[in-house]
């Protein structure tokens, strides 16, 4: 017969100080998990879902990310026409040329940062790019001085906020719109006419890059490897999602590091919950004695400490889960996102949030603790024999 | 209180499993708040290494990636004040291709580098040889290590910036234990460029130091005077500011680093302190012997303070060297990224791993504070009655 549930809830009731300060120290180790990995993870995924796999992004060849790409007019003009890109209800292909700059914003605590700023046409852009959509106010008009902003961009930065003037570059801009692209890297830029943003940066070639739209059916690699191929023009074509999940790599580093600190924290509680056991096993040990002399199992009694460690963890899980989601809005709303650096070395303005994967990471590492912590002092307990214990008690 | 060293020694082996777990945990909690430490500590470093230099940039007042005319070096170099000026140029040199650049690169001008940065501690053969040889390169200590390179060793580096591939030969270190940086001629990007037919005309920044402290704001103040209303107007800051403002950013995470060291530190005193109570709960009887005998109530307070405090210290010491085994691993796989800059520049000073004993130590002494005076100052009448 096991031994009832409430036999190990109120054993856990009788020695307060120790359970609470077990339980505090799961919840503390989980919320650091917790809120590290919601970090890391909140990057990843917010470079991991920017692009769609139906675009390709057209780049020099050699060029490592946008930002230090250059193209000349010629090679859109030698593209325009090839086959297997999209075409518009008038017949035009569905082509996005566009220019990154890089210029320094204030931040509203009076930080300087560099913002990526891209030039765009606004008819084409909003074709390729159809996850972004205007939230706030309208798209600019081109030639007029007017730009649009990501979510991420508007809460950060001075004069970012709609209907103010943005200073940056050589020029002032005036903050028409503001967009969301449902959590994506787009988030954090700054969107102005391609042609007005390449003099007001004096750029010898116009554009950057070129976003492709695919044409429904056709075969993208193929499309790709024309481009790559094309004598005129040093270019390389790859598919979106390829070139944002190239710029998180180095967020796969920082993962393996944080999950490693996150393992160690972890034996470091499994020794405290095991010494904590091992306590209660030893105060008890003719409760333990006479359990077994009524009839319990070494099965049931094995099973009634485990319980007991298991139920330390999730109470700690709940606690330390709780504290790092409320942690990880209050931090992310207080520094208006969290910044990271960029390989174009712009700012990527991360919205930290702790999601589901974080959560269930964190819930195994406690699972883990709890029957680690618990085994061998349960062990212990049932290895005990009921005549020996009585006795020493 | 030294002679009971003994007792309390043995004290602490009575219960050696238990002893074991919590100077395990205390170790590990310990490394981990080390290592989280020398993240922040990075930059830290790097700032305060650069606070007192007299040195400059000047870079286009719309940014860093909008480009100078590379004839601002020698206006630069004439402005009263200047004692030497050199330029960077971004070159995005990756060294292996597919992992983009995981050092930052620039060309200089090889001449200048000497007098600008005289207080790196650059060898003066390496400069020689930097200045001699057009395909030569200096290289930060922190690349040269993370690469294993040695002086002499030649590597190619991808520019993702220019349409070139350059072959250069490592001649010296810029021996800075953090110093990611790799600095190549300018010369001989021109030249490679040329011979593409391409000119080669922009600089990102000039760099350049100020004969006095005192006359740095004065000198800024000249030289983004003199290109105002110019083709590129420039906005001068000392090194301490422009790299405080390239790091800003980190800002964030640095918060998060921050919390969670807390974090750690709190589960320190939480395991201690569970510690504590448990083996002063189990020794109550005996303690109210001891009193019995004579001993003095604060004598016996002294003796388990002293108990928690060395479990404390001597699992701190261990956890100081398991930070220095697992910095040097966190470096081998991690080195410069430009997500973290130099947060992952890992580097262990000694400052950091005192503070960790220190910290050990002290969460020792309170941890053991709360039970070691309840259990000492029960009266003995009370504990011998409900013991025996």
């Amino acid at each position: 017969m096991p031994l009832p549930l409430s036999y190990s809830v109120r054993s856990l009731f009788a020695r307060r100080l120790r359970t609470a300060l077990t339980v505090g120290v799961i919840a503390l180790v989980v919320v650091a998990t917790t809120l590290f990995l919601g970090l890391i993870s909140s990057l990843q995924r917010t470079l991991r879902t920017t692009g769609d796999p139906r675009n390709l992004i057209v780049m020099r060849k050699g060029s490592s990310n946008d930002g230090s790409s250059q193209l000349p007019l010629e090679a859109l003009q030698n593209i325009r026409f090839f086959e297997g890109i999209a075409r518009d209800p008038a017949g035009n292909p569905v082509i996005s040329p566009e220019l990154i700059v890089q210029p320094f914003f204030l931040r509203k605590d009076g930080g300087r940062e560099n913002v990526l700023v891209r030039g765009v046409e606004p008819a084409a852009a909003l074709a390729v790019h159809d996850e972004v959509r205007i939230a706030e106010g309208r798209i600019f008009e081109p030639s007029a001085g007017e730009a649009i902003v990501g979510r991420g961009v508007a809460g950060r930065y001075r004069g970012a906020q709609l209907g103010e003037t943005l200073d940056f570059g050589r020029g002032k801009w005036k903050v028409v719109g503001i967009f969301d692209s449902g959590g994506t890297s787009f988030e954090s830029e700054v969107w102005v006419d391609v042609r007005e943003l390449a003099n007001d940066a004096k750029r010898t070639f116009p554009y950057s890059s070129f976003r492709i739209s695919a044409a429904p059916g056709a075969d993208i690699e193929a499309l790709a490897r024309r481009i790559g191929d094309d004598p005129r023009h040093a270019l390389e074509a790859q598919p979106e999602p390829a070139y944002y999940a190239k710029q998180a790599e180095s967020a796969n580093t920082l993962y393996v590091l944080v999950v490693g600190l996150a393992v160690l924290a972890g034996i470091g509680a499994v020794f405290g919950a095991t010494n904590t056991l091992y306590a209660a096993v030893q105060a008890r040990t003719a409760e333990i004695g006479t359990l077994r002399a009524i009839g319990f199992s070494r099965a049931s009694i094995l099973t009634g400490f485990l319980v007991e460690s298991l139920l330390t963890a999730f109470v700690g899980f709940a606690i330390g889960g709780a504290l790092a989601a409320a942690l990880g809005f209050g931090i992310s709303r207080a520094l208006g996102g969290v910044g990271f650096a960029a390989a174009t070395f712009t700012t990527s303005v991360i919205e930290l949030r702790v999601g589901g994967s974080d959560l269930f990471a964190a819930f195994l590492l406690a699972l883990a603790v709890g029957l680690l912590g618990g085994f061998f002092p349960a062990r212990r307990a049932a290895a005990m024999r009921p005549v020996e214990a009585l006795r020493k008690a | 209180m030294i002679r009971f060293l003994p007792l309390v020694w043995r004290n602490l082996g009575r219960n050696k499993t238990r002893s074991l777990l919590t100077g395990a945990a205390i170790a590990l909690a310990i490394a981990l708040v080390c290592i989280l430490r020398t993240m922040p500590a990075g930059l830290d470093n790097l700032l305060a290494s650069i606070a007192k230099n007299n040195r400059i940039s000047v870079h286009n007042e719309a940014g860093i990636v909008y480009a100078l005319p590379y004839s601002y070096l020698q206006k630069v170099r004439s402005v009263p004040g200047v004692v030497a000026a050199t330029s960077w140029t971004w070159f995005g040199g990756a060294f292996e291709e597919e992992k983009g650049v995981t050092f930052p690169n620039f060309a200089v001008d090889a001449d200048s580098i000497g007098p600008v940065y005289e207080d790196l501690g650059i060898a003066p053969e390496a400069l020689e040889a930097f200045r001699r040889q057009r395909d030569a390169v200096l290289v930060g200590h922190q690349t040269l290590e993370k690469y294993h390179w040695k002086v002499g060793d030649r590597v190619t580096l991808k520019s993702t910036v220019f349409p070139v591939d350059l072959e250069v030969q490592i001649v010296g270190e810029i021996p800075l234990p953090n110093d990611p940086r790799v600095w190549l001629q300018r010369e001989y990007l021109s030249q490679a460029l040329e011979s593409q037919g391409r000119s080669f005309d922009m600089i990102n920044m000039v760099w350049a130091r100020v004969d006095q402290p005192e006359r740095v704001n004065d000198v800024m103040r000249a030289i983004d005077e003199l290109f105002r209303n110019s083709e590129a107007e420039t906005a001068s800051e000392t090194e301490k500011s422009f790299f405080g403002n390239l790091f800003g950013n980190l800002q964030g995470f640095v918060t998060v680093i921050l919390i969670v060291t807390g974090m750690v530190t709190l589960c320190i005193v939480f395991i201690a302190a569970n510690t504590a109570s448990m083996s002063i709960r189990e020794r109550v009887g005996e303690l109210a012997v001891m009193k019995a005998l004579g001993f003095r109530w604060n004598t016996l307070f002294w003796l388990l303070i002293l108990e928690t405090a060395l479990l404390a210290a001597v699992s701190g010491a261990a956890g100081v060297s398991i930070t220095l085994g697992l910095a040097r691993l966190l470096k081998s796989v991690a080195g410069w990224s430009p997500q973290l800059g130099p947060l992952a520049s890992f580097l262990v000073t000694s400052a950091i791993l005192v503070q960790g004993l220190f910290l050990a130590l002290v969460i020792g002494i309170v941890s053991g504070v709360v039970p070691s005076y309840g259990a000492s100052r029960r009266s003995v009448a009370a504990t011998l009655r409900e013991v025996f």
